[in-house]
């Protein structure tokens, strides 16, 4: 006799191939399941990149002086040049946001308190994120396309041949600019928004300015402003830090560079939005919201 | 092909590359290149487009790191050194990119003042005289408050060149310097390589494609091909190679007829 097969050693074990119904369930869940698994591999070899990026960056903060230079260029571009933009977002979101307040406070006669939710809700949240999203939108695709543009023409090279450290020279100085600027760009909105918010409840919809005042006053406080800082600087470093790792890894010519600065955006804002969350209740749970009356 | 018997000096080779293998994806570039190149010589290197000159030049200075095999700088080893590493070694070679790689944002004084800033210039009178003298040399003095954006190809090799040598380098190494030039700063370029080398004793290594410049600026010249040196020996015996392949790609002959 010959040697018995394996089919023949255990006959009530049918192999795929042999039964067609088993072989397409094994086809079709091979494609999903190797999809995810290479997107979550993706994911967390993002992640590593970006650590690595964050480790560089560390290294630099230790071991090099900071571009003072540059770093003032970048304040102007980012922190100056974003204030057209983060005015009108500031300015608008005050002033919708007061009046759709009006129109429901008024029901209840309660339309002279308006001031306070807007405060408190510009301070922190639509300060923070809408100047945070204008901002992934402005400067991290601004950083991004330029980083990208001096990866694939070999700029990021030549500075690498030069002995300069790319990340030395690129992205601390816009680090260093992002972490100042942001906060005071979201400080900026929140005042435009409060003003903006003064303008249409009190010339808009009569109510009185010392009330209007009264109720934002009493009901803002060092909490409200501490998250806005903080959201302010986070969010900073999240856009700073997407956007420059983009830039940095583009390949691919003016394809590649149109795709790290898409990427720029998108990852950065999904990113602030997500950390927004966790953000705000973690500082809830260091700042507690008042026991209000 | 063997090298030229007592052309090297007895002293270790100011570059020393071995068994230099290198891959992109699939495709195979170098195929394990060996290649010593002596303190104070002009090494010409030459080769098919695409055949991985401008890779192995990248090797030198670190921007590339080999797959397998070992390139020691003046007795350092590059291989396993970090960015901040190979930064002081870096400082000690010139670098033409073949694009010129110019920094946009910048002007041409600028472009050509970053080596001695970086280094730790201070002087500002001391930056300028010698950023004027490195752009007199490529006949570019003229033209130092341009943007690069505004500059034709030749101009911004030409200012890409004056940026490899103002920082006075030990070693230079040109990507195509004369490409896109015309024949008369061809050969002002040619004679200041030759002029860097006799004056401040300045190491070379040239890509070319210029056949003229080759017997021109070679003390030696290497030949790649097929990932590999092919040729490696001084202009004498490439002239009088008996090899079919050196012989036409001197002689510029493709094999087709018209
Ligand atoms: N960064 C890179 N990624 C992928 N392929 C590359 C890269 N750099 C060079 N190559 C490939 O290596 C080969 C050799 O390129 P190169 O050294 O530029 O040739 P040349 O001898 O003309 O200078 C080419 O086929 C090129 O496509
Ligand atoms: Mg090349």
């Amino acid at each position: 006799m010959i040697a018995p097969s394996a089919s023949t050693l255990s006959p009530q074990l049918p192999t795929p191939q042999s039964v067609p119904s088993l072989r397409r369930m094994d086809d079709s869940s091979r494609g999903p399941i190797s999809t995810l698994g290479r997107a979550v591999l993706n994911f967390i070899n993002y992640f590593g990149q970006l650590g690595i990026l964050l480790g560089e960056g560390f290294e630099s903060l230790v071991k090099t002086k900071p571009r003072l230079h540059l770093t003032m260029e970048q304040i102007v571009r980012i922190g100056f040049g974003s204030q057209v933009v983060v005015i009108v977002t500031g300015a608008f979101t005050g002033a919708v946001f007061t009046a759709q307040s009006y129109f429901k406070f008024r029901d209840f006669g309660i339309e002279s308190t308006i001031g306070s939710i807007v405060s408190v809700s510009l301070f922190r949240e639509l300060g923070p994120v809408l100047t945070g999203l204008m901002v992934a939108g402005r400067v991290g695709a601004a950083m991004a396309a330029e980083i990208g543009t001096m990866k694939v023409s070999e700029q990021i090279d030549a500075l690498r041949a030069m002995g300069v450290h790319p990340v030395d020279y690129l992205a601390m100085p816009r680090f260093f600019a992002m972490t100042i600027s942001m906060p005071l760009l979201i400080a900026e909105a929140v005042a435009f928004g409060l003003g903006a918010s003064w303008f249409v409840a009190v010339l808009g919809f009569g109510i009185p300015s010392a009330w209007f005042w009264m109720h934002t006053i009493d009901h803002t406080n060092l909490e409200d402003l501490s998250y806005a800082m903080t959201k302010g600087l986070v969010f900073g470093m999240l856009i700073v830090v997407i956007s420059c790792h983009q830039g940095l890894s583009t390949t691919n010519g003016a394809v590649g560079v149109g795709q790290s600065t898409t990427r720029a955006v998108v990852f950065s804002s999904l990113a602030l939005l997500v950390t927004n969350f966790f953000l705000t209740l973690l500082l809830n749970y260091i700042f507690p919201m008042g026991t209000i009356t | 092909m063997p090298a030229p018997p007592s052309a090297e000096p007895a002293a270790s080779p100011f570059i020393q590359i071995r068994g230099l293998h290198k891959s992109f994806d699939s495709q195979k570039v170098l195929q394990g290149i060996d290649l010593d190149i002596s303190r104070g010589e002009t090494l010409v290197l030459v080769g098919p487009s695409g055949e991985g000159k401008s890779v192995l030049l990248k090797h030198i200075i670190g921007l590339l790191h080999p797959d397998a095999g070992s390139i020691q700088f003046d007795g350092t080893s590059l291989c396993g050194l970090s960015e901040r590493q190979l930064a002081p070694l870096r400082r000690r070679i010139g670098y033409l990119f073949q694009n010129a790689a110019l920094f946009d944002s910048l002007t041409v004084a600028q472009n050509v003042a970053f080596p001695l800033i970086e280094a730790g210039i201070k002087n500002p009178a001391e930056i300028k005289s010698r950023v004027q003298e490195a752009l007199e040399v490529v006949e570019l003095d003229a033209h130092t408050e341009k943007m690069p954006i505004n500059l034709s190809g030749g101009m911004r090799k030409r200012v890409g060149i004056a940026r490899a040598i103002v920082g006075r380098p030990e070693i230079i190494l040109y990507d195509e310097p004369t490409a896109g030039l015309d024949p008369i700063v061809t050969d002002v370029i040619d004679h200041l390589i030759k002029r860097l080398q006799k004056r401040y004793h300045v190491t070379s290594v040239v890509i070319t494609h210029d056949i003229a410049s080759v017997f021109k600026i070679a003390d030696r010249i290497v030949m790649l091909k097929n990932g590999i040196v092919y040729f490696n020996g001084n202009p004498d015996q490439l002239r009088h190679s008996p090899d079919t392949f050196i012989q036409d790609f001197i002689a510029g002959r493709s094999g087709m007829t018209s």
